[in-house]
């Protein structure tokens, strides 16, 4: 019987946001769900990594702030969360504004039709010919 | 010692600068950039002329390691630090994009210059931590580089680079968790030291897995590399041979610590292989399929990257060697190769002929296509051969595979490069595609480069023989890391 206890429900929860997160870049079709797909994936990793120094009954790891001599929460995997985020909002605010542009250009988020734009449009800023029955170039 | 920290922190105190010193004096900021670039290059040039060769360490704010963060500074680091501003200075866009639009001229200065201090943040890291966080920086900057066209094709591409590289990077970052739960450090010296024990596992190479996908967006490797081909497309020329030349290498750079430090021994190599492999196969494939110049090298740029991977997975010294020869040699031809792919953005099709009007660009394309392909006595035929030997030494059933793979791309290749060369020098009435002056320079300056690395091959053999050996030695990045690890009690200063 396992023991189901706070930390294990929260790594399940942790590992389970990444696995959402990852089915949803391979399925959805639309690039703004992709990025939202991200955006849980992202969540799971930083709760993972959040978990992988969390001690229980701990203190939060600054001098004088919990009793004389506790033990304390790692600080490392905190401060590379606390970069993670910071970093992360950075991304998804530029992958936003480059989606409000892109559907600014074509109307549609839509993964397959933007990739079909995509190579017409290509193909016509470098000239090339579409020769009927013939598939585009190899992607 | 401490003049190898100012060539990160130059460019990134510049890159903060140039807007407000743009709305004060363009022609200021205009210089701002290679003067900063070439100021990096000098620091960097310098260790090399030092008597004592050793590989030394900068720690910072006198916090020693593990504790504090730490860069690693070998002669494997240093010629790729020197690479850095060296290529971001050879792809600088001195006018020709902007047509005098300041601002947008300012912008892309300090994208550049972020993208070259992270970069050469990224190739002296003795830390995960700082490598997660360089690298990230060094995508971010990126992505603003390659969008700067703003035709529709590009945002396109650049949002599906944007999201497969946030993607890597959230893998990337699982496998420093697992990492990290698993020995309680990010310390690179300190994980060698641990791994042994705790890494050589499934846990530890499951790590080593997502990290060497997450690493391998940036790196062109497979699965994660179908951004590349239209990345290059619609980006500027120059900024697609940076990515391809010189970022690619960087990525491949901390795969190559991590297997070294970290995962000797392990069937990490294995893995590393057979992704190599695969991309060499796909680059190759596609780009025999392509029907544009950029596209074509963009996927060879691929196949390169993938023969970068295979050298670096055979064991020891001549794998780094091997990996390393490769790499260096890519690096100088692409550049080159997008230089002249700046004014041939076309199709294929469109350039029939181009030879009779543009007589040094066909040359130099021959040249670079000759090398690429390992015609003896250029000095892809020496990086392939230094290749092919270590894996005919291997001489087990996956490195044969390899081998029969290295050989087969290395046809396909000769079909395709040649192929179009032939296009160049048949009979058209095609309108003229003159080059600028600065984008052939550039190549015609790399086609010299690598016409003296032919003439020298000797020394400069000799010389990454003996970079090889020292970057594949775990015991002396150990050693270099924690001089005092015998008498740990003696806490050491600050330098």
């Amino acid at each position: 019987m396992i023991q189901l206890d706070f930390v294990t429900i929260l790594y399940v929860g942790g590992i389970g946001l990444l696995a959402i997160g990852a089915a949803g870049l391979v399925i959805c079709n639309n690039f703004f769900r992709i990025l939202l797909a991200l955006v849980v994936a992202e969540a799971g990793v930083n709760l993972l990594l959040v978990l992988v120094g969390y001690r229980g009954n701990a203190a939060a790891p600054i001098l004088g702030f919990g009793p004389q001599g506790a033990q304390m929460v790692d600080p490392i995997p905190q401060v590379l969360v606390l970069t993670a985020i910071v970093i992360g909002v950075g991304v998804q605010a530029l992958a936003i504004s480059v989606l409000v542009r892109t559907y600014r250009s074509y109307g549609t988020l839509d993964v397959r039709e933007l990739k079909a734009r995509f190579e017409v449009d290509l193909a016509a800023e470098m000239g090339i010919e579409s020769t009927p029955g013939s598939e585009a170039p190899a992607a | 010692m401490n003049a190898v920290i100012l060539p990160v922190v130059l460019p990134m105190l510049a890159a903060f600068l140039m807007q407000p010193l743009a709305h004060i004096s363009a022609f200021t900021a205009r210089l701002l950039g290679p003067l900063v670039l070439a100021i990096s290059i000098a620091m960097l040039v310098q260790p090399w002329f030092l008597p004592d060769t050793g590989p030394f360490t900068v720690t910072f704010a006198g916090f020693v390691p593990p504790l504090g963060i730490v860069f690693y500074v070998d002669r494997l680091a240093l010629i790729f630090a020197v690479a850095v501003p060296l290529f971001t200075l050879l792809s600088w866009g001195w006018s020709t994009d902007t047509h005098g639009d300041e601002e947008k001229k300012a912008r892309e200065d300090a994208l550049m210059l972020l993208l070259a201090a992270s970069a050469t943040g990224l190739s002296l890291s003795g830390d995960l931590f700082n490598v997660f966080v360089f690298y990230e920086l060094m995508a971010v900057s990126s992505f603003g580089l390659v969008v700067q066209k703003g035709t529709g094709p590009a945002r396109i591409a650049t949002l599906r680079y944007l999201l497969i590289s946030a993607f890597g990077s959230v893998l990337a970052l699982l496998g420093i968790a697992i990492l990290y739960a698993q020995t309680g450090t990010l310390n690179l010296a300190q994980l060698g030291q641990l791994a042994p024990a705790a890494l050589h596992g499934p846990a530890g190479l499951t790590a080593f897995a997502f990290m060497l996908i997450g690493f391998g967006v940036k790196a062109e490797l497979f699965p994660l590399n179908t951004w590349v081909p239209e990345v290059y497309a619609t980006a500027p020329a120059r900024i697609a041979g940076l990515l391809a030349g010189l970022i690619s290498k960087l990525a491949a750079l901390v795969v190559l610590r991590l297997l070294v430090v970290v995962y000797q021994d392990t069937s990490a190599s294995q893995l590393l292989l057979l992704l190599g492999t695969l991309t060499l196969l796909v680059g190759d494939f596609s780009a025999w399929r392509s029907r544009d110049f950029p596209r074509m090298i963009g996927f060879s740029s691929i196949a390169q990257l993938g023969l970068v991977f295979i050298g670096f997975s055979i064991p020891g010294p001549w794998g780094v060697l091997a990996g390393l020869t490769v790499a260096l040699h890519h690096l100088l031809l692409k550049t080159g190769m997008f230089m002249l792919a700046t004014r041939w953005s076309g199709s294929l099709d469109r350039l029939v002929g181009c030879a009779k009007s543009t007589p040094v660009a066909a040359g130099l394309y021959l040249l670079f296509a000759l090398s690429l392909v390992g015609i003896p006595p250029l000095p892809g035929f020496w990086a392939k051969l230094v290749t092919l030997a270590g894996l005919a030494e291997q001489g087990s059933a996956m490195h044969l595979v390899a081998l029969g793979a290295v050989l087969l791309g290395s046809v396909i290749k000769a079909h395709y490069l040649f192929r179009f060369a032939l296009k160049l020098y048949s009979r058209s009435d095609h309108p003229a595609l003159r080059h600028g002056l600065m984008d052939l320079g550039t190549a015609a300056l790399i086609g010299i480069a690598l016409i003296a690395a032919t003439i020298y091959v000797v020394p400069i053999g000799e010389r990454l023989r003996a970079v090889a050996q020292q970057a594949a030695d775990r015991d002396t990045y150990i050693a270099t890391v924690f001089p005092d690890h015998a008498n740990t009690a003696a806490p050491e200063g600050p330098r």
